[in-house]
């Protein structure tokens, strides 16, 4: 039989929809319960989480391992060539490695750029079901952290603190949708504004529609007022592509982050910036073509035939 | 007396939050993972009564909103699951070739998920939250509908299981 409801299921419904209703507009009015709810929750499932980090990190690890193999040839080349040499190095503290080279590469642009950096390990990554890029790490306010606070990574920017808790944090990622950044180009120095699109690529929207911006441009963070929450001069990502559409009122380009969000372990939060602006300081190299041997044969008449067995000589040309 | 026992299942549900809170994330799964709770209140409320699907949906919405990890106000993913839930019973309740095949109950569930989600998304848009590229939203959609697919039989039987022990065996599947 078809269910026809009666007057209390009707009035339980109701008395539902109405208290979720209530709860919104609690919470959009920023009333400090719904806040301090979610901050008691969060302080209690911080050490939940970060043995959940411990237990899953294995299977973490094949995950990530089967979602980046094979997306094209040249990919699972070079990975099959890398995989042998790693093999070894994966045996042998493999998880502590790999966070000992973020690290390293993280105090590395900080010591530069003349950062004062805490650094913090990834316990946990938010669902994007939610369609939103966050990660918790876990330091918080008793390390110093508070929210606005740059994050970065090894290779650049990562995201900003958006919440603070006492052992932990909560950052956005700075693919995240609602992610935005005040961007500069290294060199040129033209403006733009840098927004985040749920994925590793962002969108940059230059202020200046008849300014040039041209593919492999690096792209530095402008800073914000007394450091926060983005501190100047940090790497955010390489432009990809530019869109030049005429007539479009802005300029727009791709832009490619530098960091890899999904692989992230150890990130560093600035907690204070610099006396000085590092400029172009910390634009990551460009890759030096390396030079091609050049191996010159001179003819020599008379001269022996070489056999597999003998040994090296010059060969007539 | 259904309410009562309502409250009996609180225990279970919360276990789910925290395999969610502290595992599932941390899986990192790709197109976007799986929300476990989501779907272990969508299969709860398949077996229950529209009430009782709706008492889910509140829980399990309260549980979610609670998470750091929700972006929208206090009370948004309450609302979309009390709806959600409620229709899921609604659907299911008094026909029992719905309630007794279990390949249904995972249609239900996963077309659900999918629902549940662009309510989500819409009333999120409403709210004034950003959320990202189309292609984006599309490929957390799919990665949903299909990581619910593959998990939901998977589970079904152990959250039947435990909806009969709390309701009765009626519903156990």
């Amino acid at each position: 039989m078809r269910y026809g409801g009666d007057n209390r299921g009707r009035l339980l419904i109701i008395v539902l929809l109405v208290t979720s209703l209530f709860l919104i507009t609690l919470d959009l009015r920023g009333v400090q319960v719904i806040d301090g709810l979610r901050t008691g929750t969060q302080t209690a499932l911080t050490p939940v989480q970060k043995v959940g980090s411990w237990v899953v990190s294995p299977f973490r690890n094949f995950i990530s391992d089967v979602t980046h193999l094979g997306r094209t040839q040249n990919q699972m080349e070079k990975l099959r060539a890398e995989n042998d040499k790693l093999r070894l190095a994966l045996q042998n503290r493999e998880t502590a490695d790999a966070q000992l080279k973020q690290l390293k590469g993280v105090l590395n642009l900080a010591g530069t750029a003349g950062y004062k950096v805490v650094n913090a390990k990834v316990i946990s990554q938010g669902s994007s079901t939610s369609f939103t890029q966050t990660i918790t790490i876990d330091a918080g306010t008793t390390s110093g952290i508070h929210t606005n606070m740059t994050v970065l990574s090894g290779y650049g920017l990562v995201g900003v603190v958006k919440y603070a808790y006492a052992n932990s944090a909560l950052v956005q990622l700075a693919s995240d949708p609602a992610f935005k950044i005040g961007a500069r180009i290294a060199g040129t120095q033209q403006i733009g504004i840098l927004s985040g699109q749920g994925t590793r690529k962002g969108v940059l929207q230059l202020l200046d529609n008849t300014t040039q911006v041209r593919k492999g441009d690096a792209l530095l963070a402008r800073g914000s007022q007394n450091g926060r929450p983005f501190v100047p001069g940090v790497p955010i990502g390489e432009v990809t592509s530019v869109d030049n559409s005429p007539g479009a009122v802005t300029q727009t380009a791709d832009v490619k982050f530098y960091s890899n969000f999904s692989t992230l372990g150890i990130v560093a939060v600035v907690v204070s910036g610099s006396s000085a602006d590092p400029r172009d300081a910390l634009v990551p190299p460009k890759p030096r073509p390396t030079p091609l041997p050049t191996v010159t044969i001179y003819a020599t008449p008379g001269a022996v035939e070489p056999s597999p067995t003998s040994t090296p000589s010059p060969k007539t040309k | 007396m259904s309410l009562r026992r309502f409250f009996f299942s609180f225990p279970i549900f919360f276990t789910v939050f925290l395999l969610q809170e502290a595992f599932v994330t941390q899986m990192r799964l790709p197109a976007g993972g799986i929300n476990l709770l989501l779907v272990v209140a969508l299969i709860w409320a398949a077996l229950s009564t529209p009430e009782i699907g709706a008492l889910t949906g509140f829980g399990a919405g309260l549980m979610m909103d609670v998470s750091q990890t929700s972006p929208g106000p206090m009370g948004h993913w309450t609302l979309v699951l009390i709806v959600a839930c409620y229709a899921i019973a609604f659907l299911g309740y008094g026909d029992d070739n719905i309630r007794g095949n279990p390949i249904n109950i995972v249609f239900l569930t996963t077309i659900g998920v999918v629902a549940a989600q662009t309510v989500f998304l819409i009333l999120g848009m409403m709210l004034g939250q950003e959320i990202g590229s189309v292609k984006q939203v599309l490929l957390v959609l799919a990665g949903s509908a299909f990581w619910t697919a593959i998990i939901s039989p998977l589970i079904l039987k152990v959250v039947s299981y435990f909806h009969a022990i709390i309701f009765g065996e009626r519903s156990h599947i």
